[in-house]
């Protein structure tokens, strides 16, 4: 029966390529969108992962800081400073705005910074001037590269410009970017002094986060305290509705078209050797051989398709990245499994059917046609 | 040859059942895709052109509504009365806020505004008059369960909810309209009022200008009167934020639907030309019964044809339902399936796919030996 089996698959190779091409795309498709969904994720939290912050002071009812709006009188940083266990308080003022460069709109994440502290600024030089200066803004380097903004260009931001003095890495996502210019800058431009955003709070050694945000939330009145894992997760939960949920949609429908359309080519493969199946029931090949068979046919269109669409999907991340550097692709094993459970339980089921309907059948109706 | 083509398709009315259906799958997935961005884009300009029908001012170069920060300076209403051509100003202040109840949280547009500029399409419920009225999209009322009557709460202020706007979200996030006692009243009652400095009294105005005069003369010539202020066509800012929207979402999701159509058209492609290879022995028949190549080539091109277009009805349907199933699962998303430019690009797109697959075994049906119809 294997033998069989393998001659059918080989007896039109340009068949098999079909559908394995086919099976093969759409599995791509899952791949790819899983990709992009986990790669933003990454990307989309990425200022508040990346400055590593023990504890997050914004003002009360605020919880994140996508579409936030988080005022805190600036005395409240000496508040917090003289909390036990607080070992730096690092403030920023935060705006999330579009800015304009080279003729085109960007939603960006604007951070204040207070001159030369790197505390809270960016974690990846890219060129130029690591911190911003009094009129002058660093910008994501991938920002840059599309918008064609060099050192010394201008940006705009809510109505004034700002010389770029230099380049972050790792600081672009699809909602949002992070532009960085001085605390005194963007308050005068937001016309909001004596305000900050938001305290990036260290912690002294051996103090545990959580302790310290209690501590914090009971010493001073009027602010928010969140530890950075809090504080990921819940801006996670708002980023993600603003975009990132559409992908995930969008992998789900990939997903049901990718099982649809491995589904009908399995099915239509397995079908089309109805007759063959009733021959062999009819010459007394037992059952489980027969489905052995087909499921030997099945998972190796399956598992071919699969290595193709990961193969292509490996090659596709540098690629978009070279070419489509906004995009941020990233591979997750548990992407991958998922994707080869999907694949391989669609191919059992598809090629089990068109089995069941001969076996039921009277054998002899094999020889009638 | 069109009847040909027919018995052929019902030769296997099964299996040309499930060509349709995958064929149509295809289509819904893309057609989704599409629809989503001209929902997306829609709304972001309906929620500007839903404000005013002539001229916005904003703070000195501001020109976007959505995802921006606009203060001006309480002086600038009477000035902006004062150039020459406008008929009136209406006030509106924007604050983006996050709405959180329970484990669910959602961004929230907060507009105060005072006789103009307010919520286009009242589902049910009435427009805010007392203190602490609120109107918000119905898309925050179905995700959060809410009622006429109802507190919403943000940063301690509880706001009762009297109305129900309709169509008046952008960019995932909904609006929520109350005048401007209440904008006071939540300054100075609720937990910013320590911190209230910072925030914006007066954001935008919306012009009336004199009929028949030139939106863009008036905006530049109330620019250039008054200081500190932007003032443009409202219809150039909602162009303003579709760009936005498509410098936000175009590179995601242009390069999904880009992958889509790829992987859509290799899919139709290599079902029709799957379905013809796998009929050598029919074709056969037909070659030993006088057929020609070129009548063969028409039949499944015809068929390809037929297939494409019994599968744009059902993948339109499909799409729809797709459509209503994301609008049910996350309120305030808008799928536009049905854009014409969409539906004809799609369309075209695989017939000319279905009859290329259809075309490619042509050598294979040149070299067919009428003769082998009858060798097995």
């Amino acid at each position: 029966m294997l033998k069989w089996a393998i001659r059918e698959l080989l007896f039109s190779p340009q068949q098999l390529f079909a559908n394995i091409a086919a099976v093969a795309g759409a599995f791509a498709l899952v791949l790819f969108f899983e990709g992009i969904f986990a790669g933003e994720s990454r990307q989309i939290v990425a200022m508040i992962d990346h400055t590593e912050a023990d504890v997050w002071v914004m003002q009360k009812g605020v919880g994140n800081m996508h579409m936030a709006t988080s005022f805190v009188a600036d005395w409240k940083i000496d508040r917090v400073k003289n909390v036990k266990g607080v070992k730096k308080v690092t403030p920023i003022l935060y705006l999330s705005s579009a800015i304009e460069a080279g003729g085109s709109n960007w939603f960006s994440f604007v951070v204040g910074l207070e001159a030369g502290d790197p505390r809270a600024g960016p974690w990846k030089h890219a060129g130029g001037a690591q911190l911003p200066a009094a009129g002058t803004a660093v910008v994501p380097d991938i920002f840059a590269s599309d918008a064609g903004l060099k050192i010394g260009d201008t940006v705009r931001i809510i109505g004034r410009d700002f010389t770029i003095s230099g380049f972050s890495s790792e600081t672009f996502s699809m909602a949002n970017s992070v532009t960085y210019v001085t605390l005194a800058d963007l308050a005068d431009a937001m016309s909001s002094l004596g305000i900050v955003s938001y305290m990036l709070v260290d912690a002294d050694a051996g103090v545990a986060p959580q302790e310290l945000a209690a501590r914090i939330m009971d010493e001073v009145e009027g602010v928010n305290v969140l530890t950075r894992d809090d504080f990921i997760r819940r801006d996670y939960s708002i980023a993600y509705q603003m975009g990132l949920e559409i992908v995930w949609m969008m992998t789900v429908i990939g997903g049901i078209l990718a099982v649809l359309l491995t589904g009908f080519i399995i099915y239509a493969h397995i079908a089309e050797r109805e007759r063959e199946l009733a021959m062999m029931k009819a010459l007394g090949v037992r059952n489980l051989a027969i489905y052995g068979a087909t499921m030997v046919q099945a998972f190796t269109i399956g598992a071919l398709a699969l290595c193709l669409a990961i193969a292509a999907i490996l090659l596709a991340i540098p690629l978009t990245e070279w070419l489509m550097p906004k995009v941020s692709l990233a591979m997750t094993m548990d992407a991958l499994l998922k994707t080869a459970g999907l694949a391989f339980g669609v191919c059992l089921i598809a090629s089990v059917l068109p089995v069941m309907r001969v076996l039921s059948v009277d054998p002899v109706t094999a020889f009638q046609q | 040859m069109i009847w040909l083509a027919w018995q052929n398709s019902l030769l296997r009315p099964g299996r040309t059942l499930l060509i349709i259906l995958a064929v149509a799958a295809i289509l819904a997935e893309i057609l989704a895709l599409e629809g989503f961005l001209a929902g997306s884009y829609w709304q972001l300009r309906q929620a500007v052109l839903q404000r005013g029908d002539a001229v916005i001012v904003a703070q000195s170069g501001i020109t976007n509504f959505f995802a921006t920060r606009s203060i001006l300076p309480q002086q600038a209403r009477s000035q902006v009365e004062a150039v020459s051509g406008v008929v009136s100003t209406h006030p509106l202040t924007a604050l983006a806020a996050i709405y959180e109840s329970g484990s669910l949280r959602s961004p929230l547009i907060v507009l105060a505004y005072d006789d103009s500029g307010g919520p286009r399409q009242i589902e049910t419920g009435r427009l805010p008059s007392e203190t602490g009225d609120i109107v918000v999209d119905l898309s925050l009322a179905k995700k959060f369960a809410l009622d006429l009557g109802d507190r919403l709460t943000l940063s301690d202020y509880d706001f009762t909810i009297v109305g129900f706007a309709r169509g008046e979200t952008a960019l995932f996030t909904p609006f929520a309209f109350t005048n401007f006692d209440t904008l006071i009243d939540f300054y100075f009652n609720s937990d910013l009022a320590s911190d209230i400095a910072a925030f914006p009294l007066l954001s935008f105005l919306v012009v009336d200008i004199i009929p028949d005069a030139n939106a863009q003369e008036m905006a530049d010539q109330i620019s250039a009167h008054v200081a500190g202020v932007t003032a443009i066509p409202i219809e150039t800012m909602a162009r303003h934020d579709e760009k936005l929207g498509q410098e936000l979402l175009g590179p995601i999701l242009n390069l999904l639907l880009g992958l889509s159509y790829g992987v859509g058209a290799l899919a139709i492609g290599l079902f029709t030309f799957a379905a013809v290879r796998g009929r050598r022995k029919s074709f056969g028949v037909l070659r030993a019964l006088g057929f020609s190549v070129v009548d063969i080539g028409l039949s499944v091109t015809f068929e390809a044809v037929a297939w494409a277009i019994a599968a744009i009805p059902v993948g339109i349907v499909f799409a729809m339902a797709i459509a209503r199933l994301i609008e049910a699962l996350a309120p305030g998303y808008l799928l536009l399936v049905t854009e014409p430019k969409a539906l004809i690009q799609t369309a075209l797109i695989a017939m000319v796919l279905g009859v290329l697959g259809a075309l490619l075994p042509l050598r294979m049906l040149i070299q067919l030996d009428p003769a082998s119809a009858f060798k097995d």
